[in-house]
């Protein structure tokens, strides 16, 4: 466990394997949510949320039941019920505690459920972390940290989209680009523009 | 019979699952790198879609309402398993290729729409054609987009050589191009839509 | 012009005749550095300029008549577009480079966000790093240059082969570059992009848009500026060891700094907002040479600070008309 693996992971996932523009894990929610900030910004927030605890849970779920027991193919099953009652959960401690914060990004969680991203990246730190049929060393550390830069890059280009979007309302897009075209296409650019930092060596 | 027909042809075009109910584009744009993990990335999901559909509209009518959603889950992610192992076994390969996107099936915006949408709502002849026909436009949109991408990035076709002495445009095999691409086709599509108006 | 209800940060005037005459004053400027590269890397670089020009102007053209809408091949942002994506490029790329750069400049880089005056990004930097990631051999392979300027005041160059590194290559792999002096990366007596090597050049040009107020100082020279302390920091064997004269003279920044970090366009309206993005592209540039993978990262700072400056405006912008 050391410091270079964790500053890898992080330009990894925030910018060179970014999430969305690199894995096109959460594409949807990117596409339809990003049209303004405000909104971008609480899908964000949520999406780190569960990504990180979700990590956290399926990797004990992987160590400590699907390990022991050879039932490594139960993976998909297993996650996505454990992701789904999660969110379920979440949902219904938020609706009880802060209705303002409910009503402030509650109506974005159980779209999260079906967020590629949150299956996507449990998976991964699987494939990632475990080698062998054994856990990394520090390999809990490591998928924490991913899941948290996830939500990082994630966020980033939520945030740099909805910006850029915004500010295209104003503009005279030709008709048959307008909406989700041009957006692929703004995002084909950014993923190009991260590309920049290929090859990162800390 | 007309009316299942219907179903089925719904899904090729008027009712493309890619290009115009925009859904399922995560795996979409990243196993469409080359025609053949299209194409295999279209059968696996075609056949979760067939199953979850049929089980479901079967199912329908014994599942509470409040906890609908995750019951579709556990349907669609045993298809889904089963997918994957039949891949695993008999082309690692492909299981190889295709990566994290098999399991991700379980949350393709497609089979869980259309188990939202329809399978829950219909019998089981219409749920049966309406996910075939889905299944089918998918993988349609998939040979399109991958083949594209494949001609485009690597000048080659199935892994054939289509002219010599192309020079591959390597973006397209990386996500930017992806990206380009289906903005460029929606984009087409929309230019199609507009005209037939 | 048809007049549009534009609810946005000021200016709010647009002035057609005056954003023509920038551009083709823009245009005017590089030619020195235009001059230069032809005269340091040979006729192939003329080629690959009008070429790249030529192209640009007939996709514009073409654009126009498809969409129906009025010919702007004569605002001179087309034209200044093509010749800052030849600049941008090694003067032995195949001629058929160019003209794919163009259109995806052109197209992808401007006409599909409406046009002139609405881009997010530098189109001429769109078509460059598209370039990058489709054929990067080419895009990487330089020559040396078949002229040296030998007026007894610099060495000549002394390359391995016919295909050989620039300056911020040999860095990055750790090679020495002991036959070159500042004086030769002053000049441009060195391998890289037809455009961005010969720096008097670039600066005279700089300087005319500066002394005609076309250009402010404040994103390239809080760009370089940054760039430079970034790399006498972190880019030598130890801490405050790097040499940043070397590589404030090295690749595109003095190209980037001057001419394409200050598209009015894709940068910020506001002061404080050109100071932050200049300051942004420089890091970027910074980190990218000195950790990242490939050598040189001014297109794609740029670019990415493009793609913040929605932001940058929302968050800087003046509260009271008038002030800034």
């Amino acid at each position: 466990m050391n410091l270079q693996e964790f500053l890898t992971i992080f330009i990894s996932a925030v910018f060179i394997y970014n999430v969305i523009l690199s894995r096109f894990l959460g594409l949807c929610s990117f596409i339809a949510i990003s049209k303004e900030t405000k909104p971008a910004l609480a899908m964000s927030f949520a999406v780190m949320f569960v990504i990180t605890m979700s990590s956290a849970i399926t990797w004990f779920i992987y160590r400590f039941l699907l390990l022991p027991f050879g039932l490594t193919y139960l993976r998909t099953i297993s996650f996505i019920l454990v992701i789904a009652t999660f969110v379920q959960l979440v949902e219904m401690v938020i609706r009880k505690t802060s209705p303002q914060l409910y009503r402030a990004f509650g109506i974005y969680l159980p779209l999260i459920t079906v967020n590629c991203a949150v299956l996507g990246v449990a998976v991964l730190n699987i494939d990632m972390f475990f080698v062998n049929g054994k856990a990394v060393a520090g390999s809990f550390y490591y998928t924490v940290f991913q899941g948290i830069c996830v939500g990082v890059g994630y966020t980033l280009a939520m945030l740099l989209m909805s910006g850029i979007r915004q500010r295209l309302e104003l503009c005279d897009v030709p008709k048959p680009f307008k909406e989700f075209p041009l957006a692929f296409i703004i995002a084909s650019i950014l993923s190009l523009s991260f590309m920049g930092f290929n090859g990162f060596k800390f | 019979m007309k009316k299942l027909i219907a179903e089925f042809t719904k899904g090729l075009i008027k009712e493309n699952p890619t290009f115009i109910l925009a859904l399922g584009l995560c795996p979409t744009l990243a196993v469409s790198v080359s025609v053949s993990n299209g194409i295999g990335m279209g059968i696996a999901a075609t056949f979760v879609l067939l199953g979850s559909s049929v089980i479901i509209s079967f199912i329908k009518n014994f599942i509470p309402e409040r906890i609908r959603i995750p019951c579709y889950i556990v349907v669609i992610a045993t298809f889904v398993t089963i997918a994957e192992l039949c891949m695993k076994a008999y082309s690692p390969a492909l299981d190889r290729a295709l990566g994290i996107y098999v399991p991700l099936i379980v949350v393709n915006c497609i089979v869980l729409g259309r188990a939202e949408a329809f399978a829950c709502k219909n019998n089981v002849m219409a749920s049966l054609f309406d996910g075939l026909g889905m299944g089918v436009g998918f993988t349609l949109a998939l040979i399109l987009i991958s083949g594209i991408r494949e001609f485009l990035g690597t000048g080659r076709l199935l892994g054939h050589t289509v002219i010599n002495g192309f020079e591959p445009v390597f973006v397209f095999g990386m996500p930017s191009g992806a990206l380009l691409v289906i903005g460029l086709l929606l984009g087409f599509f929309n230019f199609l839509k507009g005209r037939k108006a | 012009m048809i007049n549009r209800l534009n609810v946005s940060v000021s200016p709010h005037i647009h002035n057609d005749q005056a954003t023509s005459k920038i551009m083709w004053w823009v245009a005017l400027s590089l030619i020195p550095a235009g001059v230069a590269g032809v005269y340091i890397f040979g006729s192939r670089a003329f080629w690959v300029i009008t070429i790249s020009i030529v192209t640009a102007l007939l996709t514009e053209f073409l654009w126009n008549i498809v969409t129906k809408k009025k010919v702007t091949i004569f605002d001179g942002s087309a034209f200044l577009t093509g010749l800052l994506l030849a600049y941008n490029l090694p003067a032995n790329v195949p001629f058929w480079l160019p003209p794919a750069g163009t259109v995806f400049s052109i197209i992808i880089g401007k006409q599909v966000f409406g046009g002139l005056g609405q881009n997010i990004f530098n189109p001429a930097l769109v078509g460059r790093v598209f370039l990058m990631a489709s054929w990067p051999s080419y895009m990487t392979t330089f020559t040396s240059p078949p002229k040296f300027l030998a007026w007894g005041l610099t060495k000549p160059m002394a390359y391995d082969a016919v295909t050989s590194a620039t300056p911020l290559a040999a860095l990055k792999e750790g090679k020495f570059i002991g036959h070159l002096s500042y004086l030769d990366l002053f000049l441009g007596n060195r391998g890289g992009c037809i455009g961005e090597v010969c720096i008097i050049a670039l600066l005279l040009g700089a300087a005319i848009l500066l002394i005609k107020g076309y250009i402010s100082w404040h994103i390239p020279v809080t760009y370089i500026f940054t760039t430079g302390v970034f790399t006498y920091v972190f880019a030598g064997k130890q801490l405050f060891a790097g040499d940043w004269l070397l590589h404030i003279l090295s690749g595109g920044l003095i190209l980037g700094a001057f001419f394409m970090a200050t598209d009015y366009v894709a940068t910020p309206l506001t002061r404080k907002g050109q100071i932050i993005f200049g300051v942004g592209c420089g890091l970027l540039t910074g980190v990218i040479r000195v950790w990242g993978g490939y050598p040189e990262g001014v297109a794609y700072s740029i670019l990415m600070m493009n793609a913040a400056t929605p932001f940058i405006d929302r968050y800087t912008k003046s509260r009271v008309y008038g002030t800034s």
